[in-house]
C-alpha cells in the first residue's frame, strides 16, 4: 500500500479542494508570483535572512506535522530542527526542499516505498555532520520488504553513524546498514509488525523471491552520500547536466554479470536478462535465504559527492520513471519547475515564497510521475525531488 | 458561450430522458439501454459543446457534470431493478456486443478502470501541451492535473483496487457452490429420476433461486462500486476536467460498443 513516510501527496482523504479560478485570477497570481521571485532574488540582508529561516523553520515544522505518517515517532520530534538565532546565514538551507510522489500507476498493486527524515542524524556541534535521509524502494514479489525499508533502513544507518567517528567510513557504515537491513527482512524478526498490509501471507517461508531495491541519500551541507542495490536510481543535476550517482544493478552490466558467474550463478533471458531467470536486477535487499543468494547480493554500490554551488537538485525514482524517462529529460524537467515557471494544475495555492520551492519541488516529482504515466509505464511511479540550491 | 445549449434546453433534455426511463419502467432492459445510449450520446454533444467554450462559467459546467452523472446513476438505478427481476440476464447481457462481453467484470466495466481512462486522457492531454507546459501555460484540462488531484486519485485507486478484489473474492466463493453437495445430490437425483421428478424440479429451482439472491447481491455491490468510482475521480476534477473526463467516457463507451457491434455484424455475415 501507500508507504511513504513525508509523503506530500500521501493517502489522506480531505475533501477535494479544487479552487476555481478565472484565467485572469491566474494570470493575476502568475503576476504576484513572478513579482515575488524578484524581489526574493534582491540579495538578502542578514534579518531577511533569518526571517527566512523562521519560515523555513515553520514549513518543516509543518511538513513534519502533516505528512510525515511515521507510526513509530522515531526521533521525529527530537529531530525537530533546533533553530537557535546564532546559527550563521550560511545554514539557511539547511533545511532541504523536497516533493515526493509515489503513485501505483497502471498496476493493481502498491510496491513503491518511500521514507524520508529531515536531520535524522547529526553529531552535537559539528554543523557540518547533519544529514537527511531519503530513501526510495521497488519491492518485487510483494510488497513487505519495501516497507520494511521504509521502517527501519534510516534507524540502521544512523546507528551505523553513531558508531564511527569523524572520519567517517561511509561504504562500511552502509555496507553494514544494508546488511543488517538485509538479516532482518530474511530472519522475519519484523515482518508480523507489517503483515496486516501485506498482500503474500508473509509469515511463511514460501514467499522467498520477496525483496526490494534500496537507493538511500544522506544529504549534508557539504555533500551527498548515495548508497544504492538494485534498479531504482539517484541523479544529480548539476549545472543543467545529469549527473547519475548510482548505476543500476541490471544482470546484463558487466561487472555484475561477471560477480554472477563468478559466484557460480547464471543470468538467462526471460523477459529481459534475469539472475536464474528469474530477478530482473543483481542486488537487492531480501531473499537472503533463498536459492538466489550469493548471486543476488544486498551490498550498496556507495558514492560520496561534494556539493557545489552549481548542484540544482537531487532526483530519486524507481524503474517506473526511469523506464521511459531519460537522465536528461528528467533534469530538464525538474530544473524547469525549480526555475520558478509556474507549472499549470498547481492549484491556485497562495502560498508565499519562502515555501513555493517545496510547491516547486512537488511539481516536479508530479511531472515527472505524469510524464512516465504518459509514456504508458506499467509499473508503480514514485519520485522523490530535492532541491540543492543554495538560497542566496 | 453560444454553442452551449441554454439551461432550459439542457433541463429539457434530461427531464425528457427521465421520462423515458418512467416510461420504461415495464420495458426490458435491453430497450432501455437503446434509449440510454441515445442519451448518452446527447450527454457527449452537449459536454463537448462545453469544453469548446473552455474555461468560464464554472457553475454551468458543475451543473451539466452533475446531469451526466445523473445520467450514470439513472442506468444503475433500472439496471438494480432489472437484476432484481432477472440477475442471470444482467450477468450475461444480451444488449451488449461480445466484445464488451469479453471484458465484462461482474456485469459490467471494472471500477478500476475509471482511473485508467483518466491516466491515459491526461496523458494524452498532457502530451498535447507538454509544449505549452514547459512555458507556464495552463490550460485547465486533465494535463493539468495537480499533485493533490493525482495524490487522490492514486489514493482511490488504491482502495478501488482492494474493494474490487474483495467483490471479486465474494463471486467466486460463490461460483465455487455450483458444485456444493446440495448441487451435486440434485444432478444425481436429477439423473436418476430421468425427467420425473417434480420434487426435485422444486428443490434444484429453490436451490438455485438462494444462488441467485447471492449473485444479485454481489452485483448490486459491483455497480456500486462502480458508480462510486466514477463520481470520486469526478469529485476530484475542477469542472472543465471533468467535463473532458466525462467525454473520454462517453466516448470510449460509445465507440467500443459501435466497434463491437460491427464485429458481431461481421461474424454473422461470415457464417
Amino acid at each position: 500500500m501507500a508507504e511513504i513516510c513525508c509523503d506530500v501527496v500521501s493517502e489522506n482523504e480531505e475533501p477535494p479542494q479544487y479552487k476555481s479560478s478565472s484565467r485572469a485570477a491566474r494570470r493575476r497570481r502568475i503576476e504576484i508570483r513572478r513579482f515575488k521571485f524578484v524581489a526574493g532574488s534582491v540579495s538578502p540582508t542578514e534579518s531577511d535572512c533569518c526571517k527566512r529561516l523562521k519560515t523555513e523553520a515553520s514549513s518543516l515544522q509543518r511538513k513534519c506535522e502533516n505528512t510525515v505518517e511515521d507510526g513509530g515517532g522515531d526521533g521525529k520530534v527530537e529531530d525537530k530542527p533546533n533553530l537557535s538565532s546564532d546559527l550563521p546565514p550560511v545554514f539557511c538551507d539547511s533545511f532541504p526542499k523536497f516533493g515526493v510522489t509515489s503513485i501505483c500507476g497502471r498496476r493493481r498493486d502498491m510496491e513503491d516505498a518511500v521514507s524520508i527524515h529531515p536531520l535524522f542524524f547529526r553529531r552535537e556541534l559539528q554543523i557540518s555532520a547533519r544529514f537527511h535521509f531519503f530513501g526510495l524502494y521497488d519491492g518485487h514479489g510483494c510488497s513487505h520488504v519495501a516497507m520494511c525499508c521504509k521502517e527501519r533502513l534510516h534507524k540502521l544507518v544512523a546507528e551505523e553513524l553513531g558508531y564511527v567517528e569523524a572520519s567517517l567510513d561511509w561504504k562500511g557504515a552502509l555496507d553494514r546498514s544494508f546488511s543488517r537491513m538485509d538479516a532482518e527482512v530474511s530472519g522475519g524478526g519484523r515482518k508480523e509488525q507489517l503483515a496486516s498490509n501485506c498482500r503474500c501471507e508473509l509469515q511463511t517461508p514460501q514467499c522467498d523471491a520477496v525483496g526490494s531495491t534500496a537507493v538511500i541519500a544522506l544529504l549534508a551541507p557539504d555533500k551527498i552520500i548515495v548508497a544504492n542495490c538494485g534498479d531504482s536510481r539517484a541523479l544529480l543535476c548539476r549545472n543543467g547536466k545529469p549527473i547519475p550517482l548510482s548505476s543500476d544493478h541490471k544482470p546484463d552490466r558487466p561487472d555484475e554479470l561477471l560477480r554472477i558467474q563468478a559466484a557460480g550463478g547464471r543470468v538467462i533471458y526471460w523477459d529481459g536478462p534475469r539472475v536464474l531467470g528469474v530477478l530482473a536486477m543483481s542486488r537487492a535487499i531480501g531473499a537472503r535465504d533463498n536459492y538466489l543468494k550469493p548471486f543476488v547480493t544486498s551490498e550498496p554500490e556507495v558514492r560520496v559527492v561534494e556539493r557545489g554551488g552549481e548542484d540544482e537538485c537531487l532526483i530519486l525514482a524507481s524503474d517506473g520513471l526511469w523506464d521511459v524517462v531519460s537522465n536528461e529529460t528528467a533534469c530538464d524537467i525538474v530544473r524547469m519547475c525549480l526555475r520558478g515557471r509556474r507549472s499549470p494544475g498547481c492549484g491556485g495555492d497562495e502560498e508565499g515564497s519562502s515555501s513555493s520551492s517545496d510547491r516547486a519541488c512537488s511539481d516536479a516529482s508530479m511531472l515527472l510521475t505524469k510524464l512516465a504515466l504518459a509514456r504508458q509505464s506499467m509499473d508503480n511511479i514514485s519520485v522523490v525531488v530535492v532541491d540543492l540550491r543554495v538560497r542566496t | 458561450m453560444s454553442e452551449l445549449p441554454e439551461r432550459n434546453d439542457e433541463e429539457a433534455v434530461m427531464s425528457r430522458a427521465t421520462r423515458n426511463v418512467i416510461d420504461l419502467k415495464h420495458e426490458t432492459f435491453d430497450k432501455f439501454y437503446e434509449y440510454w445510449l441515445v442519451e448518452q450520446d446527447r450527454c457527449l454533444q452537449q459536454l463537448l459543446a462545453a469544453a469548446r467554450t473552455g474555461d468560464g462559467e464554472e457553475d454551468r459546467l458543475r451543473h451539466l457534470v452533475n446531469e451526466v452523472l445523473r445520467h450514470y446513476e439513472n442506468y444503475y438505478a433500472n439496471k438494480s431493478r432489472s437484476a432484481k427481476k432477472d440477475v442471470l440476464a444482467v450477468l450475461s447481457p444480451s444488449w451488449t456486443s461480445t466484445l464488451e462481453e469479453a471484458f465484462l467484470w461482474i456485469g459490467g466495466w471494472r471500477p478500476t478502470v475509471a482511473v485508467h481512462l483518466l491516466y491515459s486522457k491526461a496523458s494524452l492531454q498532457l502530451e498535447d501541451q507538454l509544449e505549452g507546459f514547459l512555458r507556464g501555460i495552463s490550460t485547465g484540462d486533465l494535463g493539468d492535473l495537480s499533485p493533490e488531484q493525482l495524490g487522490q486519485v492514486d489514493g482511490l485507486h488504491r482502495r478501488t483496487v482492494r474493494e474490487e478484489n474483495k467483490i471479486t473474492e465474494k463471486m467466486a466463493k460463490l461460483q465455487e457452490t455450483v458444485a456444493d453437495s446440495t448441487m451435486v445430490r440434485l444432478s444425481q437425483a436429477a439423473t436418476e429420476v430421468k425427467g420425473e421428478g417434480g420434487e426435485v424440479e422444486e428443490e434444484v429451482e429453490r436451490a438455485l433461486e438462494k444462488k441467485k439472491e447471492g449473485m444479485e447481491k454481489v452485483v448490486g455491490m459491483a455497480d456500486d462500486l462502480r458508480m462510486r468510482t466514477l463520481k470520486g475521480v469526478v469529485e476530484f476534477l475542477g469542472p472543465l476536467q471533468a467535463v473532458h473526463y466525462l467525454i473520454a467516457a462517453a466516448e470510449l463507451h460509445l465507440r467500443f460498443h459501435e466497434w463491437g457491434k460491427k464485429m458481431d455484424a461481421a461474424g454473422k455475415s461470415d457464417h
